[in-house]
């Protein structure tokens, strides 16, 4: 593990703006957590005020993308980085993408939740959608959790759960299509709901995405389209090599 | 030790004797007390060469069984051993003993470099926290703890109190976290589970709201027949007087049922108060003229507006803050007094403060004013109304503001309660010049 060494530079400056930089991914990645965290909460609970802040709230996600942003480019006008530290730079440019991404299906549910909460509420009090939505939250963590530790069997592990949160989304979706049936009255809300477990849907798929960039980061290789089988073959490989 | 080196020295001594008396016997006598020397150097290499083994594979072997000066040597380092491993395992155990109690507290503990990295954490901190071992040794915690609140809280300079979060893994725990500086830089985290308190808080906050709320449907009912029995002119006149102070009590009861509703609204909302802009000085002449308009009242009741500032905050409760104040001054001073109420702002903030020449506080119960039911004079305050839960209401809604409640006193001279705000809440309305006005 190469790259989890920044340590060792010539130039200490240099280290210094990487790992300030990464403290501020992580730390952008804390306040998209904890507004998806609040978006959930707000559809479970009917708190249409916490909806609302959630989605006024967005402009600060879109904010820290920006000014990460410029600091990569800086770093990469100035220090011109090469391999395992340019790689680095790659996986959070990108991470920062997916980052933001999922701070806007935040959005959307945190305002989705703050109009359904003057709606009826079914029974079972969204039980499936706050489940889904726990998932793919404990998703976005662990991604978060091994791009800090570099941890590229954790980043595996956790691309893999997104298979589950695919199957989960579409038997929400069938459910919903069987309410439509019984009782078109619940058409509206149904829709609405249908918005929210897509969201939940595309943020799974973002945080399989940063895990990506956390084992193209870690061992420099690209497994976005292959399939992860293989992927678990290499990192296997790699860590057998790297134990010799 | 003396003996053992002159044995050595003596039988050096033989052995040259021996050689040499050979020598006299067969011929060549220094050539035989060479010889012997040599041998006696050859002996000695290979008790050295023994001694170099033994303590280079000592823990596969037994010491070797030499005599002499080679003897006490090995003697010596075998005991210096046994003694420095005496030592170890005596730290050793000390050090396992300190580990074992701190692993086994029931709150997490870690320890964080300058740089806020993980140097050591215990097993509780690593159930709350999730943290794993040994991979976020040298991690940074904010990496890994990434809810904003604790960000700021970490980053900030006021550890006096720890913050609550909701944890990474187990997100139906409340955890409050506080950081401990000692030594150079570095610091102690501690990791403390208060999901069962702020259950119990919960509790007791819903349960006052609810009780508060289920006393008010029927109270309503019986002021209401209150109001209808005190208009009935067919009662018997001798009832008037026992009506008069039902409905008096029934009012009491009433104004102590909104505080408390009040109070708990207060508690239950989380965090800072809104920031809607509020004028306060058009709020302050307005509850100026509703105090002259009272009919048991100081003779003066005066309003210094030195600054035409006003707050962001939550209207209704700044106002329900002042009233409370202001009310307070009324009550306790008698007709010949004043009433003094002063809005001024500087650098540090904004500024009220109600100065009353009423009867003031005995010092020892300044502390305790804000208490819930808190009474300096059992008996006066109670004939004066009031709920008792007046200041409380006033301290809570000045902490939403990020404010606080100062007060002064001088037993029979008077009192001054001043709130501060602090400048973040200061609006500043440019389109109002900014001159004094003193409405007496």
């Amino acid at each position: 593990m190469e790259t989890a060494d920044l340590s060792h530079h010539i130039s200490r400056r240099f280290n210094e703006d990487l790992e300030k930089v990464r403290n501020q991914v992580l730390q952008m990645g804390g306040f998209v957590e904890q507004q998806l965290h609040k978006a959930i909460t707000a559809l479970v609970e009917g708190d249409s005020r916490l909806g609302e802040s959630v989605a006024t709230d967005d402009y600060k996600v879109n904010g820290m993308e920006v000014s990460i942003d410029e600091e990569c480019s800086r770093i990469l006008a100035i220090r011109a980085p090469a391999a395992g530290d340019l790689r680095v730079i790659v996986a959070i440019i990108k991470t920062i993408t997916d980052l933001e991404r999922i701070g806007d299906e935040g959005e959307k549910i945190g305002y989705i939740a703050s109009r359904l909460a003057t709606m009826e509420r079914p029974a079972d009090k969204y039980r499936e959608v706050k489940h889904l939505g726990r998932q793919v939250a404990q998703m976005v963590h662990d991604a978060l959790d091994a791009f800090a530790r570099m941890d590229s069997l954790a980043a595996l592990k956790t691309a893999q759960e997104d298979k589950m949160v695919d199957e989960e989304y579409e038997a929400i979706q069938r459910q919903c299509m069987t309410f439509m049936m019984e009782d078109p009255r619940t058409i509206r809300r149904a829709l609405e709901i249908m918005w929210i477990v897509r969201a939940l849907e595309r943020i799974g798929d973002h945080a399989k995405n940063i895990c990506e960039y956390v084992i193209y980061m870690v061992h420099g290789k690209d497994i976005r389209h292959t399939s992860l089988e293989d992927v678990a073959k290499q990192i296997d490989a790699a860590h057998a090599l790297a134990r010799r | 030790m003396v003996a053992m080196w002159t044995f050595a020295l003596a039988r050096l001594a033989g052995i040259l004797a021996l050689g040499a008396a050979f020598g006299l016997l067969f011929g060549e006598p220094w050539l035989w007390a060479l010889a012997a020397a040599f041998l006696y150097l050859g002996w000695q290499l290979l008790n050295l060469y023994r001694v170099d083994r033994w303590l280079r594979l000592r823990s596969r072997m037994a010491p070797p069984n030499i005599g002499g000066v080679w003897g006490d040597i090995v003697g010596q380092v075998v005991r210096l051993h046994r003694r420095k491993q005496f030592h170890k395992q005596r730290l050793v155990q000390i050090f396992r003993e300190l580990r074992r109690s701190t692993a086994a507290l029931p709150d997490g503990v870690i320890i964080l470099s300058r740089q806020h990295e993980i140097v050591w954490f215990n097993r509780q901190g690593a159930h709350l926290l999730g943290l794993k071992r040994p991979m976020d040794i040298g991690l940074r915690i904010d990496n890994l703890i990434r809810t904003p609140e604790f960000i700021q809280y970490l980053h900030g300079e006021d550890f006096a109190h720890p913050v609550v979060i909701r944890p990474p893994v187990q997100t139906e725990l409340h955890l409050a976290l506080q950081l401990v500086p000692y030594g150079v830089g570095q610091s102690l985290l501690l990791v403390r589970d208060v999901t069962r308190q702020l259950r119990l808080e919960g509790m007791r906050k819903d349960f006052v709201a609810n009780a508060s709320h289920e006393l008010r449907t029927p109270l309503t009912v019986i002021s209401g027949y209150l109001d209808t029995l005190a208009e009935d002119t067919t009662i018997d006149a001798a009832w008037a007087g026992p009506i008069r102070d039902m409905r008096a009590q029934a009012q009491r009861m009433n104004a102590i049922i909104a505080d408390l509703l009040e109070l708990s609204r207060l508690e239950s909302t989380d965090g800072e108060a809104v920031r809607d802009p509020i004028a306060v000085p058009l709020m302050l002449e307005r509850m100026q003229r509703d105090a002259l308009a009272r009919s048991e009242r100081p003779r003066q009741v005066l309003l210094d507006l030195d600054s035409n500032a006003g707050l962001f905050g939550a209207a209704h409760e700044i106002e329900s803050a002042f009233t409370n104040l202001l009310v307070n001054g009324l009550k306790y001073t008698n007709a010949e007094g004043t009433v003094r109420m002063r809005w001024w702002s500087n650098e540090e903030g904004a500024h009220f403060a109600v100065i009353d020449s009423g009867i003031g506080i005995p010092a020892e119960h300044i502390p305790r004013l804000t208490e819930r039911f808190y009474r300096v004079d059992p008996g006066r305050s109670r004939s004066h109304g009031g709920s008792g839960l007046g200041l409380a209401i006033v301290k809570h809604a000045l902490q939403r503001h990020g404010g606080w409640l100062d007060v002064q006193s001088v037993e029979g001279k008077g009192s001054t309660f001043t709130c501060h705000f602090p400048f973040q809440r200061l609006w500043v309305d440019s389109a109002r010049p900014l001159a004094a006005r003193h409405i007496a």
